[in-house]
């Protein structure tokens, strides 16, 4: 490499964005070049610099009560028009074009079947509640908080455990409504990934089992006389066995 | 929302404005719900990010139409026809600017890439579905935002050693 190829790409090198071979070759180039090697640190000090000192602003909390206020208000709308997202990734399925309603479903409360359409959903009313700022009524790590609110504001009650041990810390709670009634929905944190989890008496339906809707995951189990819905972007394999391990009680103290 | 203050935070150094960040914040949230129902997200901060940032232009082509025309890459291309050297051009208007206000001072399509590298951490090929360019554009945009920035950095360094005082 010479300096004029190096010069190109020393930005990219700062930033991790150069494949191996040409970085190594860049590094080689740089050490025993003083103009470049210079270049090279004065933009990795600029990186360090901006990084350190700039701002980053974070929304305020009025600001955030304010939002919720409005995004509850707003009424939901069928999206058009998907053509300009493709790049999301894997294009559009059938399927999910059809799940545009699910707003309407979820907020209007109609009365919709138990059906192959759960997981579209299930991932509306999880990705809405984050969106909306309404993920938690009931912010509490504490299942003796936690209990009696939903026992409050529900007809049957739920085992509920923190299984923070297992690194699935519970947040909280909140009620949302699924197929026209009341179901309590547990929120845990793993990692980045938060993940809710809609749990309500089984009715002995069919089992369906996981599946993805719009890169975001569903699994269930049943256990306890309770049908246990997890939706979450976490990866599929282990949403399916931490809904499993709760359901069947294996999880916390 | 979990994406929230990324989306913020972006708006924010776009319009430079508390207020005018929060507009544009609630109509992105809006946008959001709207689109919500046919999307594929593998990522939903940079899904959220792309919305807060058309979100951004439509505000500001309705709000600041004179700054949307002038505060473009050809504009700051411009530069270059005014001075020998574009980097001293920015520099001298910069020079006596914390780092931070050297970012706010930054035309537009340098800020963004700035902003969504150095605070949302964000990889090249992500940046450029986000700002809708090619991924070699994000490099050179990068590239010459920091050398700008640079500039600033360097000569604020120097006032703060006294080392530059013949005063």
């Amino acid at each position: 490499m010479n300096c004029d190829e190096v010069s190109a790409l020393l930005a990219a090198e700062v930033d991790g964005e150069v494949d191996p071979l040409r970085s190594h070759a860049l590094r080689k180039h740089a050490a025993g070049c003083t103009g470049c090697g210079a270049r090279l640190e004065a933009i990795a000090e600029t990186r360090r610099r901006l990084r350190s000192e700039l701002p980053y602003h974070a929304a305020r909390a009025a600001f955030r009560v304010r939002l919720a206020a409005s995004l509850s208000t707003a009424s939901p709308v069928r999206a058009a028009k998907a053509g300009r997202w493709r790049w999301f990734g894997g294009g559009l399925a059938a399927g999910v074009l059809a799940s545009g309603l699910v707003w309407v479903t979820s907020t209007a409360g109609l009365q919709a079947p138990f059906g192959a359409d759960l997981p579209t959903r299930l991932v509306g009313l999880h990705t809405r509640a984050t969106l909306g700022n309404h993920l938690i009524e009931v912010a509490s790590p504490d299942r003796h908080t936690i209990k009696p609110w939903l026992s409050a504001r529900l007809d049957y009650a739920i085992p509920v455990v923190d299984a923070a041990g297992a690194g699935y810390a519970l947040m909280g709670a909140r009620i949302d409504r699924l197929d026209g009634r009341a179901v309590a929905v547990l929120v845990y944190r793993h990692r980045t990934h938060i993940i809710d989890v809609f749990v309500r008496p089984a009715s002995g339906g069919t089992a369906t089992a996981g599946s993805t809707v719009r890169g975001f995951n569903v699994a269930q189990a049943e256990g306890a006389a309770m049908q246990w819905l997890a939706a979450s972007d976490l990866n599929a394999d282990e949403l399916a066995v931490f809904v499993t391990a709760l359901a069947q009680g294996r999880l916390g103290e | 929302m979990v994406h929230l203050d990324a989306g913020h935070n972006l708006a924010r150094w776009l319009t430079r404005d508390a207020s005018d960040a929060e507009d544009v914040v609630q109509d992105a949230c809006l946008r959001a719900m709207k689109y919500m129902g046919t999307l594929h997200a593998q990522d939903g901060r940079a899904w959220f990010l792309t919305i807060v940032r058309r979100a951004f232009y439509d505000w500001l082509a309705r709000n600041r139409p004179a700054l949307l025309a002038r505060d473009d890459e050809s504009a700051f291309e411009s530069l270059a026809d005014e001075a020998d050297n574009p980097e001293q051009a920015l520099m001298h208007k910069t020079e006596r600017l914390a780092l931070a206000e050297a970012v706010a001072a930054l035309p537009l399509p340098f800020r963004e890439v700035i902003v969504l590298r150095e605070l949302e951490d964000l990889s090249y090929k992500e940046i450029a579905r986000i700002a809708d360019i090619p991924v070699g554009t994000v490099m050179s945009r990068l590239s010459r935002a920091r050398r700008l920035l640079q500039g600033a950095a360097a000569l604020r360094g120097f006032d703060s050693t006294g080392a530059g005082g013949d005063a």
